[in-house]
């Protein structure tokens, strides 16, 4: 026990205390030393007249409501096909655990490759079924290419939604369902008013997960488009990195990852929240 | 009639999802076995005659650093992988058996330190690790200073999968023990630890699995001695003329290893780590 919390307390405990300390610090890396200087709020004040902190934030925040939704309702989906396949969904759980365990780099790499805007198989095919007339620069506005991005973050990020929330389906008592059928429940009512609530923690679970998951993207920015164009696929994790490690100004990179530490924070307190054990006891007996 | 067009349906559905799921990794393995020129062509062919092996030969013999970077991050993911098992297990057990006060909640805690982004303590490490040289060596660039950094994501989901795992061994063994006069260590490591092996051995597959995917601390704390396969990939796509089939034969490459381990284990990974999630 001793050892490990020693550990965490070395790489977890300590860079974080130190994080929120720095981010009330002027400081930079200059001659291979840090030179630092206390400054109060400044680099918050900072924060808020900074267009691309903005920008950043408005980036982050819709890249992860739209991730959120989009892939919780995919994996849905998927989870009630697979499930509807009962054993025999052994082979399709194999197809999801690929994109699940390539590394987000290789996964940011083939979609650069796709979106290709001169040799892409995305305008290839595209072309070929008349969807558009002529090649689409996927990266290239900022727009669309934060929702290309969006899309690419999506497909690895549906598999283990989906494996989360086929676990949650094989957890809702099948007595419910025939129960339902007795009561002449149509399919969509059975959805509504057994699959639903019998979902509710493990849906609640991935939208948290999934959102903290949205949150911190790095590699896949990293790969395709180094935050541009214009700035338009900048998220705060990304600003944060760039800020600290190509502008060599740690403390106000240390302030924006506070920020993005403390969205994170509170959706950690959701999940941890939902899945007290001590509460839950306690629900029946209220009930 | 309503019934076959409901099999149909799930039929269709299903051959979507495949197309969708498989479809881009479909590409990317094609990718990487056509010469660039052939790719570079419109519409880009891809006859028989165009298979090549080159950009394998090219990524693993001619140029690159792949090689290498395989080689780092094979040390970086084992270092990573057996530091938290022998420092997870130990925690784990403690606070499976041991009734530390409200383990519950502290495991709770542990997860939601989980939650942390990377770069709050990238930051902090990256000053430590620069300015830190206890014998003269900084722990920036090295296969350590990665590994611990590692811990910090790796260490706790261990924990927490395998005081799950160590709760479900039935304490009658180990009061047996106990009575034959072992010590707790002793117990530990005589009776627990040899029916945990398998179970040990999938959760350092995941460790592993993470170590070996990692980008972000890799970028921060590693220059030139160290150089994981994600940063030699991302290298590829940095270059002013991307060559996309070495690129994808490279991201095959640093695939291969963690999908099979995946695969082989996955029925530890959906009930030991996906459902795990559910239950807390």
């Amino acid at each position: 026990m001793a050892p490990a919390l020693l550990v965490l307390l070395g790489v977890l405990a300590y860079p974080i205390g130190a994080s929120l300390l720095l981010g009330f610090q002027d400081a930079t890396i200059a001659g291979g030393g840090v030179t630092s200087e206390w400054i109060g709020l400044g680099n918050y004040e900072r924060m808020l007249s900074d267009p691309t902190f903005a920008i950043a934030l408005r980036n982050s925040l819709y890249f992860t409501f739209v991730e959120v939704i989009a892939v919780v309702i995919i994996s849905l989906a998927v989870a009630l096909l697979l499930n509807h396949l009962g054993n025999r969904s052994g082979f399709f759980v194999v197809i999801l655990l690929i994109p699940w365990a390539l590394a987000p780099v290789a996964n940011a790499v083939l979609w650069k490759w796709i979106y290709n805007a001169n040799y892409g198989i995305l305008n290839t095919v595209l072309l070929q079924l008349g969807l558009i007339d002529q090649k689409v620069v996927w990266l290239g506005d900022p727009f669309l290419a934060l929702n290309m991005m969006l899309i690419a973050d999506s497909w690895k990020a549906v598999p283990f939604i989906t494996l989360l929330l086929l676990a949650g389906l094989q957890n809702v008592p099948s007595q419910l369902y025939r129960a339902a059928r007795v009561d002449g429940a149509s399919t969509w009512a059975r959805f509504r008013h057994v699959t639903l609530p019998g979902l509710r923690v493990p849906i609640l679970v991935a939208v948290v997960l999934q959102s903290i998951w949205a949150l911190k993207v790095f590699d896949l920015v990293f790969v395709l488009t180094k935050g541009g164009p214009m700035d338009g696929t900048v998220v705060l994790n990304f600003l944060a990195w760039r800020v600290t490690f190509n502008f060599l100004d740690l403390g106000y990179g240390a302030a924006i990852a506070n920020v993005l530490f403390g969205i994170m924070f509170i959706l950690a307190l959701i999940y941890v929240r939902a899945l007290d054990p001590d509460r839950k006891r306690r629900r029946p007996a209220a009930e | 009639m309503r019934r076959r067009l409901s099999t149909w349906g799930i039929r269709f559905a299903l051959l979507a999802f495949m197309i969708l799921a498989l479809g881009p990794i479909v590409w990317g393995l094609i990718t990487s076995f056509t010469p660039t020129s052939a790719l570079t062509q419109t519409p880009p062919d891809l006859s028989l005659e165009s298979f090549t092996l080159d950009n394998y030969v090219d990524v693993l013999v001619s140029r690159g650093n792949l090689p290498d970077a395989l080689f780092d991050s094979a040390v970086v993911a084992t270092l990573t992988a057996s530091l938290s098992l022998v420092l997870g297990s130990a925690a784990a057990y403690a606070l499976a058996r041991l009734k530390v006060p409200g383990s519950n909640k502290i495991l709770l805690a542990v997860l939601a330190t989980q939650m942390f982004p990377g770069i709050v303590i990238a930051i902090p490490l990256f000053i430590v690790y620069s300015q830190f040289r206890p014998l003269g060596y900084s722990l920036i660039d090295t296969h350590l200073g990665l590994s611990l950094t590692y811990l910090s994501f790796t260490l706790v989901v261990v924990i927490w999968i395998l005081k799950g795992f160590f709760e479900s061994i039935p304490p009658q063994l180990e009061r047996a023990a106990a009575v034959d006069g072992a010590s707790t260590f002793q117990t530990f490591r005589l009776v627990v630890l040899p029916i945990s092996l398998p179970v040990l051995f999938a959760t350092g597959v995941f460790a592993f699995i993470e170590a070996w995917n990692e980008f972000f601390f890799a970028i921060i704390l590693t220059r030139v001695d160290v150089k994981t396969v994600p940063i030699a990939i991302a290298e590829f796509s940095g270059q002013y003329r991307t060559l996309y089939g070495e690129m994808l034969a490279a991201a095959v490459l640093a695939s291969i290893p963690v999908v099979l381990l995946a695969i082989i284990f996955r029925r530890f990974i959906v009930k030991g780590f996906v459902e795990g999630a559910v239950k807390g």
